[in-house]
């Protein structure tokens, strides 16, 4: 026929996700639907009733409340309501109201389950629960961000070279002069051409050195029995993910009948990529004054965006970006003690937040502080004084700009001994309120980055004790982390900021990745948990039986979802030559992408109600 | 009193009807016809929209779209469209603005057939249209021209009724289709489509009916 419903057809094919059907579907899907009509304020379901349709907003928008009380969703043009309800049998849980007049496209339930059966796309949308659907949202955005990884083959990356290779009875002696002699810095331990075990330069000093094991052993005693391998043909994304997953950097490449071909490394991999995140890591490391540091830690924001357009993933990009930064801080720390002699007394260079955390993007300041041991004296003071003073200038120059909050060494009250910084840190936990809190979550994410890391640890220790027997001071912990403002939609949203330009924007840090921050740093701290990134903190929590396995992974999914737009949006603005921030139009997101943010603010909300069910009682 | 008159007229002419020898105008005349005393929110409806070759009282349909409805909603299912075959020159400034060429024109149906079809659906339903008296026009035209009958249209106006429900708006512009649905929220649809025309107006209706009260008589609507 000449004229079709095309206004109705082509506002289906933008619009997720109807967007994942062929033409031809969605043709035909038009031709069930029914249009209906709500003036604002009119109310479209009612909690309890029965539902026979999937409802999509065609114009105007809607707000869902739960038992038609409290508030769960606010949707716009393109958003799609009430399939819970046809996906448990048709009974409405969320009663749903127009906000403003609104014009709503019905599709018959017997239609939604048809196409739910016939498209897998379709069918992962209405995943029963938002957790599935932010995880099927995570592995789309990684599928998509993984082109180029995907295609590339372990073979092709280190084609067969003759791995430098030992027998199981070989002494440990004997294998690292080997190692040393080949210039290797892993050894495939093979028997019988097979291969048995692998041994690598972190194995000699964590299984070796640090257990004071006989040189004599056999190298079978301490290699990595059984590693897990991949066929030469298997993909370098498959390759990063088992690094990823398994926390190693080595993988042999086996060839068609199980030989070994080739070991992998980490470092092959970000060769291959042309990334230059190790070139200037080592440029970092290998600086010889301050100037050069500061040269070579400007090429920092340009390698994160390159991360970002090879196809990294959000964990990968933040640790790496992580990785230099606290190379910037040691190397910072280790020239101006080449400035100032050696210190007096031992002490640590300690970051706070999410270096500490090992989350740093591009674009953050610096948040970092001196502990020094108790011997220490008034002239003592004073040395830590010029170089904390000194570390403070030189992160700034190097892009690591002067902390708003003065939470950096060249401030006095920064540069504590250890037992100055357990006062503090005692006074924090046991007479909290709300404005110490606010202002003293950030020590909670701590790690040494340079000197004595027994220091630190000795303040850590006895900071997680008191913190995990003191409830009032979680519970203002809990409550703090509600003042997130956790947006319900993207567009109609009382929440959303006019950048400098009157666009709308939402924050993506403060709205989205503080909130899941708080809620892992205030459970971590409530279990004792030393954990500091937030990724560790959730698992650690999930492994202690403190959190829902899934509810884990659904905090960790929203977290590192809302961390790849963020490192998109970034990268784009380093690309562009604009200061990175984290001020998102909803404008710049496809459809589907903010479909996806949705289903993350709603895991992010799940998890602050939660987090104040359990913890934050207790306060009057 | 006008009201009066016209549904007078409207029954005189199904009468008529009742005595054609065609079917489609005896089953129009036997329909089941709404009473004008129901509450507009249960009458069965029908948005329809002619796109002509121009603006002549003899202008000849080139497209015509039409969806059935009622307050409960649009099922889309029951949209219909056809190009009409034409042997006319276009006028070219009517070609312009529907985008309906020659080529297309002359692959249409007749429009006898047209007509059969959507005076079939028409049977029994109160025709809602933005500027209703051009389609009752040339419905009655068509009709005149086909039977020798001119079939009686019972119409609800948007116009009409945008006007009386936004009495004091400056210009005629305001009262266009496009104007009348932003005012109400409704989506901008690309215009001059037989079939995304009558959806406006049909949407159109839904909402201007959420405006009025709940049982406003289907008597009241009505433009003769």
């Amino acid at each position: 026929m000449a004229s079709e419903l095309s206004e109705i057809e082509s506002f289906l094919k933008a619009t997720a996700p109807f967007d994942r059907l062929g033409d031809e579907l969605v043709r035909a899907i038009v031709r069930k639907i029914t249009v209906r009509y709500y003036r604002s304020g009119d109310e479209i379901l009612r909690s309890g009733e029965h539902n026979n349709f999937l409802f999509v907003v065609r114009s105007g928008a809607v707000e869902l409340r739960l038992a038609g009380d409290e508030l769960t969703a606010r949707l716009e043009r393109g958003g799609c309501f009430a399939f819970p309800s046809l996906l448990r049998g048709g009974e409405v849980r969320n009663t749903t109201t127009a906000l403003e007049d609104t014009l709503a496209y019905l599709l018959p339930a017997d239609d939604f389950h048809a196409l739910r059966e016939s498209s897998q796309g379709f069918r992962d949308y209405f995943a029963d629960s938002e957790q599935e659907r932010i995880r099927s949202a995570v592995r789309d955005l990684k599928r998509n961000r993984s082109h180029t990884l995907e295609q590339i083959t372990i073979g092709s990356l280190v084609p067969h070279r003759d791995p430098v290779s030992c027998s199981p009875n070989l002494s440990i002696a004997d294998a690292a002069s080997l190692m040393s002699d080949r210039d290797v810095s892993t050894l495939a331990v093979c028997s019988d051409g097979r291969l048995k075990g692998i041994f690598t330069d972190k194995d000699l000093r964590n299984r070796v050195v640090a257990m004071r094991r006989s040189l004599d052993a056999p190298i079978a005693d301490v290699m990595t029995p059984s590693p897990l391998t991949l066929p030469e043909g298997a993909s370098l994304s498959e390759a990063m993910g088992m690094m990823a997953a398994g926390g190693f950097r080595h993988i042999p490449a086996l060839g068609p009948t199980g030989e070994l071909r080739a070991i992998l490394s980490a470092t092959d991999i970000l060769a291959h990529l042309g990334d230059s995140a190790i070139d200037t890591g080592m440029l970092v490391s290998n600086s010889a004054t301050p100037e050069a540091l500061i040269a070579a830690s400007k090429q920092i924001p340009e390698g994160f965006a390159r991360m970002e357009a090879g196809g990294f993933h959000a964990e990968h990009t933040m640790r790496f970006t992580s990785a230099l930064g606290e190379a910037v801080h040691r190397r910072a720390a280790q020239l101006v003690e080449a400035e100032l002699g050696s210190p007096p007394v031992p002490y640590a260079l300690l970051a706070f937040g999410s270096l500490a955390r090992g989350e740093q993007l591009v674009g953050s300041d610096q948040d970092n502080g001196i502990v020094m041991d108790d011997a220490v004296d008034g002239a003592g003071r004073e040395y830590f004084a010029a170089l904390g003073a000194r570390v403070s200038d030189i992160l700034n120059d190097a892009g690591y700009v002067y902390c708003n909050g003065g939470i950096m060494a060249k401030n006095a009250d920064q540069r504590l001994t250890i037992g100055e910084w357990r006062d503090r840190y005692s006074r924090w936990i046991s007479d909290p309120d709300e404005d110490s809190i606010l202002r003293a979550t950030i020590f909670f994410d701590m790690r040494a980055v340079h000197g004595s890391a027994e220091l630190a640890a000795n303040l850590r220790g006895p900071v997680l004790e008191q913190a995990k027997s003191s409830p009032l001071f979680i519970s203002y912990l809990a409550r703090d982390a509600q003042r997130s403002r956790v947006p319900l939609g993207i567009f109609r949203n009382l929440v959303l900021e006019k950048s400098a330009d009157g666009e709308k924007v939402f924050d993506a840090k403060a709205q989205a990745i503080l909130p899941v921050i708080d809620i892992a740093r205030s459970l971590a701290l409530s279990e004792g948990i030393a954990a500091v990134g937030t990724l560790e903190r959730l698992d650690a929590l999930a492994e202690a039986g403190k959190m829902a396995r899934g509810d884990a992974e659904s905090l960790k999914d929203a977290f590192l979802l809302v961390n790849e737009l963020r490192i998109a949006h970034q990268a784009a603005q380093v690309r562009a030559g604009i200061a990175p921030d984290n001020r998102i139009a909803p404008a710049t997101l496809s459809p589907l992408e903010r479909d996806y943010l949705k289903d993350a603010f709603s895991v992010v909300r799940a998890g602050l109600e939660s987090l104040k069910r359990n913890l934050a009682g207790g306060i009057a | 009193m006008r009201e009066r008159l016209g549904r007078w007229r409207f029954a005189r002419g199904l009468k008529a009807c009742t005595a054609a020898d065609d079917e489609v105008l005896t089953q129009y005349a036997g329909a089941a016809w709404p009473s004008p005393d129901i509450p507009a929110r249960e009458a069965p409806l029908l948005a329809l929209d002619f796109e002509l070759d121009g603006l002549a009282r003899n202008a000849h349909v080139l497209q015509a779209g039409w969806i059935g409805f009622d307050s409960s909603g649009i099922a889309l299912a029951g949209a219909r469209s056809v190009d009409v075959r034409s042997l006319r020159q276009l006028d070219d400034s009517a070609v312009a603005v529907h985008g309906i060429g020659e080529e297309r024109a002359r692959q249409g149906v007749a429009l006898q057939e047209a007509a059969r079809s959507f005076l079939g659906d028409l049977a029994g339903r109160i025709l809602v249209a933005h500027g209703a008296s051009i389609e009752r026009d040339v419905i009655r035209r068509i009709s005149k021209a086909m039977f020798g009958i001119e079939a009686p249209v019972c119409s609800i106006c948007t116009l009409q009724l945008e006007r009386r429900i936004s009495p004091n708006l400056v210009g005629s512009d305001a009262y266009r289709l496009s104007a009348a649905r932003k005012r109400h929220n409704l989506p901008g649809y690309a215009q001059h489509d037989a079939l995304s025309d009558a959806l406006a107006a049909a949407e159109l209706f839904l909402a201007q009916l959420s405006r009025l009260p709940a049982d406003v008589r289907l008597g009241s609507l009505e433009s003769w």
